[in-house]
């Protein structure tokens, strides 16, 4: 655990390449669900105390939409897939296929196609994890959180694990393309400290 | 400020943290010096965390902290008063782990560390599911909570 704060740039790879397999077959989802082209980015992975974690999106007071689902099994940890206010809109629009009220607050129909949305994709990202490197895991129920962005981030960093002020996230972000609209959200891994140590060794790095 | 900050200041001043969620916003103020302190707590203690060095991160050594800047500035622990806000739940979880959720911590660390300084409570806008930003005014020790979606609430 001491080394946790200095992965070598092997490891580094290793898990950006882990990621990058759950976050594929996560957009391959999303895709299929909306009908959109689906961008997505390398991973970014972020070890550090938690009031030290940059800000991803700004203002701290901005509106998001948050899902977060823990894993459990042969390793723990949560993820938590986020997207500013507009494009959940947009989500909910495409999922229900029919419009909703563009700014005002979701209704139960609405946040309830946002969180089976983001259980859709969860499970696709936690089941290619799962494949990929041989291990059990096991998604829980999601949950939904829908406020301001600091608020959110912060409490689900902090949830679990025994050293809470340390962060270990791995970022995918992700854009359709869809008729000119910039829609956009980010996807993050965030293993518990003793699970980063599974991680890389069941992809053979340790 | 920002999280696991803390600040002091006297007068015509306003203090402000933003997007509180379990987190904890301790307001000080002493109606006498018109001085005020804020701190942005994380954690009840610092045996859940690893790096331990800032003491503005914790309910239990950001209340002394607090009191020591205000002391240097004039005030007197007789007639400082605390305001609190945060602590909520942000994610309704079907599996909270070992007890009481983080926010609910911290919200009872942070009361234990101000009555074991004699500090009272006169408000406080805690728990719930929804998010904070708080404003704290020198002049009158008006502390300001808003919420999204709730509006603002004046302690």
């Amino acid at each position: 655990m001491a080394d946790l704060l200095h992965l070598d740039s092997m490891e580094l790879d290793a898990l950006r390449e882990t990621a990058n397999i759950g976050a594929g077959h996560a957009a391959t989802a999303l895709s299929q669900m909306t009908g959109d082209t689906i961008m997505i980015t390398v991973p970014t992975i972020t070890i550090a105390a938690l009031e030290d974690v940059p800000s991803r999106i700004r203002p701290e007071e901005e509106p998001i939409v948050a899902v977060l689902m823990q894993m459990m099994g042969d390793l723990t940890g949560r993820t938590l897939l986020v997207f500013p206010h507009p494009t959940a809109v947009r989500l909910a629009q495409l999922m229900l296929r029919r419009p909703t009220v563009a700014n005002g607050p979701f209704g139960e129909l609405e946040q309830s196609a946002i969180k089976e949305a983001g259980n859709i994709l969860s499970g696709a990202y936690i089941n290619a994890l799962s494949e990929f490197m041989g291990l059990m895991l096991l998604p829980s129920p999601p949950s939904l959180a829908i406020d301001m962005s600091t608020a959110v981030l912060n409490t689900a960093y902090l949830q679990f694990g025994t050293e809470r002020d340390m962060v270990v996230a791995v970022e995918t972000q992700f854009y359709l393309l869809g008729e000119g609209e910039e829609l956009r959200g980010f996807f993050l891994l965030l293993p518990d400290a003793a699970s980063l140590q599974v991680i890389l060794r069941a992809v053979k790095v340790l | 400020m920002r999280v696991a900050d803390a600040a002091v200041g006297q007068g015509d001043v306003m203090l402000s943290t933003l997007g509180l969620g379990s987190c904890i916003a301790i307001a000080l103020y002493d109606s006498r010096a018109h001085v005020v302190g804020l701190a942005h707590i994380l954690l009840p203690s610092e045996a859940l965390a690893r790096d331990r060095e800032n003491r503005a991160k914790f309910a239990a050594t950001a209340v002394p902290l607090l009191l020591e800047r205000m002391r240097a500035m004039g005030a007197r622990d007789a007639s400082i008063v605390a305001k609190l806000a945060g602590g909520a739940s942000m994610f309704a979880s079907l599996l909270t782990q070992g007890g009481p959720a983080i926010g609910e911590r911290n919200l009872i660390a942070t009361r234990i560390a101000l009555a074991s300084h004699g500090i009272r409570v006169t408000g406080e806008d805690v728990g719930g599911g929804h998010g904070r930003s708080v404003y704290l005014h020198g002049a009158d020790g008006r502390f300001e909570v808003k919420s999204m979606g709730k509006g603002c609430v004046v302690l």
